[in-house]
């Protein structure tokens, strides 16, 4: 037994007892994962001596798939990393892309993606949120978060055509303009979910059960979130003022006026309340981009129909719904990208856990790895 | 003592609360549907199970070219001189690949489109053999499916249709 381990126990009453390690997975199968992880737990007690998280499970190489598939295709692929919120994930290929290809969008196909990925968040942290309370032990919030994501998808539905991987932000612009129909739904789902936001706080936020859940759990100091490099809720839970779209604005985030929920001490509450909070500013970004909807093509024209972008590189960054969401591009100038990297929030959020998990109890394991939200399509792409 | 029934009271006034949010929406009716008895019909866009029309299909491959997975495949047919005519002889889609992605759609050139995306999202395999579906002259949109156990074009009954009359659009 470690010496540090004794001072987080009752030093009389462990003195005399010998206890051995045991060694348990959590996962991959494991309803509290949130996909297949893996996390190999040596305990001693109730308490992590080791954490080793084990990734890899859902693989798919997609970075390497995209060097034999022109650019609109790989567009597809990028559905499939983050599958719960994949609009940011097409966006920010298609910016990349059209970095590399010299192409402008038009303003009303910037505006609808900005509206596209929004309300992606919602649905994204609806998905967080009504999780979190199951892993937490409160299952009725869910049930309210799938009432509301179920009316975010079928606007996706609606407009593009799916559900989950929607295919809808395509180089220079996006897949079909927004009909006055779909847009007069929207504002009428944001109508209805603010009040929703409120009740959402009451039965899970504010609940003193579930504060004393999180609170002062899982502590990441600004300057650990920092070293750890995170991104997201999870940063900015910590206290670090951090947003893609306010430090380097993308799409015309420039022009909506929407404040960046922070955190105060980097608890699994702080995080959890962070994506709370950005459910609300997404409802104004939304309501403000509906409103100044400019008019015009929604497809910039001047994008071959396999582009062929020159040689050179690219590099093109989002803020997703789980963090920063960064794309590097390689182009030699054929119809195909030469090397695509993906910069994926969650895997870097999720290394974290290795040294986070050890001194914590097996209880409250779940209640961290929920609070950084990982998708495991995006850790293994 | 008096922080143990603040506690206590606050513990309780959340329950309650909790409670009254859940009775609000209790004399609501239902937004859950009873799945296999009730069906809902998704919205006119979407990206089901695809269909194909022999028929109007010119065979230019552009749709072969657009797949990101490579799941088409097609074979010119040919008149009585071996002369390629613009016409398929086969034409099939394995939807063990397909992503369900709108690409082939959105390139066939054909009015009305010859491969579409049908409402279907029951799409139901039970062998390998039954996801890739073929057409040939006079096969029905849905297609049938190549059996190699009885060397035969056998009809997909994997798949429960919900539209009996697929929606055609242009
Ligand atoms: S929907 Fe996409 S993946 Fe499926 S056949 Fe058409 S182009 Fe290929
Ligand atoms: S289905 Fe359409 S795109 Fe494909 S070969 Fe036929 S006409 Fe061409």
């Amino acid at each position: 037994m470690s010496n540090a381990l004794m001072q987080t126990h009752d030093a009389s009453t462990m003195a005399g007892l010998k206890t051995d390690q045991l060694f348990i997975n959590l996962g991959p199968q494991h309803p509290s994962t949130h996909g297949v992880l893996r996390i190999g737990l040596t305990i001693e007690g109730e308490v992590i001596v080791k954490a080793v998280p084990d990734i890899g499970y859902l693989h798919r190489g997609t970075e390497k798939l995209s060097e034999v598939r022109n650019y609109h295709h790989c567009v597809v692929l990028t559905d499939r990393w983050d599958y719960v919120s994949a609009m940011p994930n097409n966006l920010v290929f298609c910016l990349a892309a059209e970095k590399l290809a010299g192409v402008k969008t038009t303003p009303r196909a910037d505006a609808l993606r900005v509206i596209m990925c929004e309300m992606n968040r919602i649905a994204s942290h609806l998905l967080f949120f009504g999780t979190y309370g199951i892993d937490l032990g409160a299952y009725t919030p869910f049930l309210y978060a799938f009432r509301e994501r179920e009316m975010v998808l079928d606007l996706f539905e609606m407009l593009c055509g799916a559900r989950l991987t929607y295919n809808y932000i395509r180089l220079g612009g996006v897949m079909v303009d927004a009909s006055p129909e779909w847009l007069k739904r929207t504002s009428e789902f944001l109508e209805y979910f603010k009040p929703r936001l409120d009740e959402y706080d009451t039965l899970l936020t504010y609940n003193p059960i579930f504060m004393a859940r999180t609170k002062g759990i899982g502590i990441v100091s600004a300057a650990e979130a920092k070293d750890w490099a995170l991104s997201g809720p999870n940063l900015r839970g910590s206290g670090v003022n951090y947003d893609v779209r306010k430090f380097a604005p993308y799409s015309g985030y420039e022009n909506y006026d929407f404040e960046v929920p922070l955190g105060k001490d980097g608890s699994c509450w702080d995080r959890y309340f962070c994506r709370v909070s950005e459910m609300r500013q997404s409802v104004r970004i939304v309501s403000q981009a509906i409103a100044k909807l400019p008019e015009g093509p929604f497809q910039a024209s001047g994008f071959a129909k396999v582009p062929k972008p020159i040689a050179g590189e690219s590099y093109a960054n989002v803020e997703a719904s789980r963090g920063d969401l960064g794309i590097y591009l390689a182009s030699d100038g054929g119809i195909s990208p030469y090397r695509m990297h993906v910069h994926a929030p969650s895997f870097i959020n999720l290394a974290m856990l290795q040294d986070k998990l050890v001194g914590m109890k097996v209880s409250d394991v779940i209640a961290l790895l929920g609070s950084i939200d990982i998708v495991l399509g995006e850790v293994d792409r | 003592m008096i922080k143990y029934f603040a506690n206590v009271f606050n513990n309780s006034r959340a329950i309650v609360q909790g409670h009254w949010i859940t009775l609000k929406y209790m004399f609501k009716p239902a937004v859950t549907i009873h799945y296999p008895d009730e069906k809902l019909v998704p919205f006119e866009k979407f990206r089901g199970a695809l269909l194909f029309d022999q028929q109007v299909c010119i065979s230019c491959n552009l749709c072969v070219k657009a797949c990101p997975s490579n799941c088409i495949q097609l074979e010119n047919a040919k008149n009585e001189t071996g002369k390629k005519i613009a016409k398929v002889e086969w034409y099939s889609i394995d939807f063990g690949k397909c992503n369900f992605c709108r690409l082939c759609e959105e390139a066939c050139p054909t009015k009305p489109k010859s491969v579409w995306h049908s409402l279907d999202y029951e799409v139901i395999f039970v062998k390998r053999d039954e996801m890739v579906r073929c057409w040939k002259k006079d096969f029905p949109f849905v297609g049938k499916y190549f059996d190699r156990k009885t060397q035969d074009f056998m009809d997909a009954e994997g798949q429960v249709s919900i539209h009996d009359v697929q929606p055609r659009r242009s």
